[in-house]
């Protein structure tokens, strides 16, 4: 079998003849005279990558987090890697998924943030909320990805709507969104995301969450994370937003590991018995 | 043909660095029929005197609305008008779909100004001939705005564009104290008194000639016309005599 | 000028026999009748200053703001055609916006200005578009900090090199003005609209070149207490008019504005209007006083 990814899904030369590329939309490269020899491909893969972000709604805000690690597939390349970015007062986006593609949309946000600035004259009540900055995001990545080029990102918007409410939510490459009183990306919607639901069923439950509950709640998944997803690392950022702001600490470290459960994990590595 | 050599077109600077073409142009907006806006702090409200070109034809649209938060009256060119305000409604519904969120008047204003710049600038296009009142709410509370078409905009907190228009911005300036408590009832019977003071003696206010936009915080922007606005009308002569001393008694004809 | 009315003076981009563009002139004109602005480069930020005259009674007060932000950091006040200036800022924050997307950092001052005023001399070049019927004052801060990377996400190596040497001061306050022929220079203090020359002249008495004042330049409160006094000055000959008095600045990263362009805080600004109206008050008693000797 052709293992190039430009043969996928096309019918066999040894059969059919070669593929006849003239039948294909003038190519894009600008200095080219040739006809195209393969079609216009996009992202395939990410390259760089981060692992899972987790959140958590409580009574009066929003607790985020997200490791500092990127990896280049299994290396764990970059250590330092802040992917918890504040947009402004009112909310926060934490990124997984593409470390390049996250920046991309940095620059976005920094340039809204920019303009916004134009509009508002720094005046509280005309700040984008955590509602628009999602909906703004959610659009950019559908329009990416109906382009057929997307943006390789799951995210989590954390903040306070309109109302000055809790705000949590969903975006990802595929322009798909949801809400729910906990989420997380990832790996973490797999390990993480069955811990914070015991804590926060229901929106009713993380109504009555105290900050300091959910922080202790995120600090344990980070930890179940690190102890079980082999792209995460010990470090992590860690944020919370409230109607006092964001306030965000990108040197947390996970505290009173235990790796006493290791040995008794069965089905991989060397195991003799 | 022309009045000088410097009036041609809208690139062409006079010697006193005046563009003829635009003022003419806001000549076009004292032609159209007199609008009012007029903001308290909860309520914007709008009105528009109706012509009716033929006994036959109905009489003009004045007052549109462009999103649920905010319309617009406009005097002058109306078919200028349509093409701002299908522009205007564009950019809102571009605001509530990419943030969800309505889109704020200042900003929706400027982008109007900056398109009727762009006509003063360039050779081949003309200056818009019309005036605009914006109205309604937003995220920082009631704003009226006013667009000429040389792409001045300006916040006002009560304004009246439009033939004969002078007469009610002398009666919006002596109330000016009083608007920004106003309740939603008196504030477009001020608004409604304004418009009639632009009347000519033997003209009166009637439920075919009146047009009524009023919005607020909580409230959508909504057109009132026809018999809805006949509660408003009523009563509005007998105190014509106590604040029209002033009005009634100036010239009739001024419209600078 | 004598050579009004021979035709030369009708189109855009068309020199006369003596060598003027005179549509260039005549946007001159409007700006000669705009609220006087004025700017000052103070030592450690810049002061924007307008005086806005009240045209109607029925404008909002207050509202109806001028001087535009460009980015976070630089200021825009013009005086003229009020569409034009708002043209002008349209196409500065695209510059500056473009900027960023090529060089991932703001746009430095000089920049900008450079840019905008290519972009102002493009409009005395086609006879199918006016002269710019403004002048523009732009001022901002670059700033004296390191500016990471717009979107970086780590610090980087810690050791090695790194191509910068350090203890190297950079940034500071810049201030320059644009005229409707595209020229522009680079200033301690800028004055244009009505009442420029009055302004000018006010200018011209501060400490603001560091060259022979050292360290003795005013800073930025001074500069704004100087600003709102040499607005009122100037608007000495348009008495009869009401006005107001739109002010904002530009400090260091280390400063009250932290390297921002905002509004000056209103009780600043009314403090800074209380000495202006005194000092004016001040000047007639002295002139009276002189009469009466």
């Amino acid at each position: 079998m052709n293992h190039d990814p430009v043969a996928w899904g096309r019918p066999r030369d040894d059969i059919y003849g070669s593929y006849n590329p003239s039948y294909l939309p003038p190519t894009r490269q600008p200095y080219s005279s040739h006809p195209p020899s393969h079609p216009t491909t996009h992202t395939q893969s990410p390259v760089v990558t981060g692992t899972s972000v987790l959140a958590l709604k409580f009574s009066t805000g929003v607790v985020i987090a997200a490791d500092n690690l990127a990896s280049y597939g299994s290396l764990a390349r970059f250590t330092d890697v802040k992917r918890l970015r504040p947009f402004n007062r009112n909310a926060i986006v934490g990124f997984g998924g593409d470390v390049s593609d996250m920046q991309y949309i940095d620059r976005l946000l920094l340039s809204l943030v920019v303009q916004e600035n134009y509009a508002g004259g720094g005046e509280s009540v005309t700040l984008m909320n955590a509602r628009n900055l999602h909906t703004y995001l959610s659009k950019v990545l559908y329009k990416r990805r109906t382009d057929f080029n997307p943006l390789w990102n799951a995210l989590l918007v954390g903040g306070l709507d309109e109302h000055q409410k809790p705000f949590l939510a969903y975006a990802d490459l595929l322009g798909t969104t949801y809400s729910a009183p906990s989420l997380a990306t990832g790996f973490g919607a797999h390990l993480a995301q069955p811990i914070m639901r015991k804590v926060v069923p229901d929106e009713a439950a993380a109504a009555k969450l105290s900050k300091e509950e959910a922080v202790k709640t995120i600090r344990e998944c980070m930890k179940v994370l690190f102890y079980r997803d082999a792209r995460s690392m010990n470090e992590y950022s860690l944020a919370v937003v409230d109607v006092r702001g964001v306030e965000l600490k990108e040197d947390n470290k996970l505290e009173a590991e235990s790796w006493a459960f290791a040995d008794q994990i069965k089905g991989y590595g060397t195991q003799t018995v | 043909m022309f009045r000088n050599n410097y009036d041609n077109d809208s690139v062409t600077f006079s010697p006193q660095g005046r563009i003829f073409q635009v003022e003419y142009a806001q000549e076009a907006v004292k032609q159209g029929s007199v609008v009012v806006g007029i903001v308290s702090k909860t309520h914007a409200v709008l009105t528009a005197l109706k012509r009716q070109a033929e006994e036959l034809s109905s009489y003009q649209e004045k007052i549109l609305p462009i999103d649920s938060h905010y319309g617009l009256a406009l005097a002058g060119l109306a078919s200028d008008a349509r093409v701002l305000s299908n522009f205007m409604k564009q950019q809102s519904l571009a605001s509530r779909l990419t943030y969800d969120r309505p889109i704020l008047l200042s900003d929706i204003t400027s982008r109007i100004g900056d398109r009727a710049q762009t006509n003063t600038q360039q050779y081949g296009k003309r200056p818009y001939g019309v005036g605009l009142l914006i109205a309604g709410t937003d995220a920082k509370g009631t704003h009226l705005f006013e667009f000429q078409p040389s792409g001045v905009t300006s916040e006002m907190v009560a304004d009246a564009i439009g033939a004969r228009s002078q007469m009610a911005r002398t009666y919006l300036e002596r109330h000016l104290e009083s608007f920004e408590q106003c309740g939603r009832d008196e504030l477009i019977r001020h608004a409604l008194r304004a418009l009639k003071d632009t009347l000519g003696q033997d003209r009166e206010l009637t439920v075919e000639n009146v047009s009524l936009g009023v919005g607020g915080v909580g409230e959508d922007f909504r057109v009132v016309e026809g018999q809805e606005v006949a509660p408003f009308l009523e009563g509005l002569s007998e105190n014509r005599a106590e604040s029209g001393e002033g009005a009634g008694g100036e010239s009739m004809e001024v419209d600078s | 000028m004598t050579s009004i009315g021979t035709g030369y003076d009708l189109s855009n981009s068309v020199f006369s026999p003596d060598g003027r563009n005179f549509q260039v002139e005549y946007a001159v004109k409007a700006v000669e009748n705009g609220g006087t602005a004025i700017g000052i480069r103070c030592k450690d930020g810049v002061v924007l200053a307008l005086e806005k005259l009240v045209t109607s009674k029925l404008l909002k007060p207050n509202a109806n703001k001028r001087i535009a932000t460009v980015d976070r950091n630089i200021g825009v006040v013009n005086s003229g055609l009020l569409p034009d200036g708002r043209h002008f800022i349209s196409r500065a924050r695209d510059e500056a916006s473009s900027w960023r997307s090529t060089y991932k950092a703001p746009i430095p001052i000089s920049s900008l200005a450079n840019r905008m005023g290519a972009y102002v001399q493009a409009y005395t070049l086609y006879s199918s578009v006016r002269p710019f019927g403004i002048t523009a004052i732009v001022g901002g801060w670059d700033a004296e900090t390191e500016v990471s990377v717009d979107g970086a996400v780590g610090s980087g190596p810690k050791i090695g090199s790194g191509g910068k040497t350090p203890g190297v001061k950079e940034g500071g306050p810049y201030l320059y003005m644009i005229e409707p022929s595209g020229l522009y220079w680079g200033y301690y203090g800028a004055a244009t609209g009505k009442g420029r020359q009055a302004a000018k002249a006010e200018l011209e008495k501060l400490k603001l070149d560091p060259k022979t004042h050292g360290e003795g330049v005013i800073t930025l409160e001074e500069g704004v207490k100087e600003a709102a006094r040499i607005i009122y000055v100037a608007h000495e000959d348009s008495k009869d008019k009401d006005f107001e008095l739109e002010m904002t600045w530009v400090s260091a990263v280390s400063g009250p504005t932290k390297g921002r362009h905002e509004e000056v805080p209103k009780a600043l600004r009314e403090e800074a209007e209380r000495l202006a109206k005194k000092a004016l008050e001040g000047e007639d008693e002295e002139e009276e006083g002189k009469m009466e000797e």
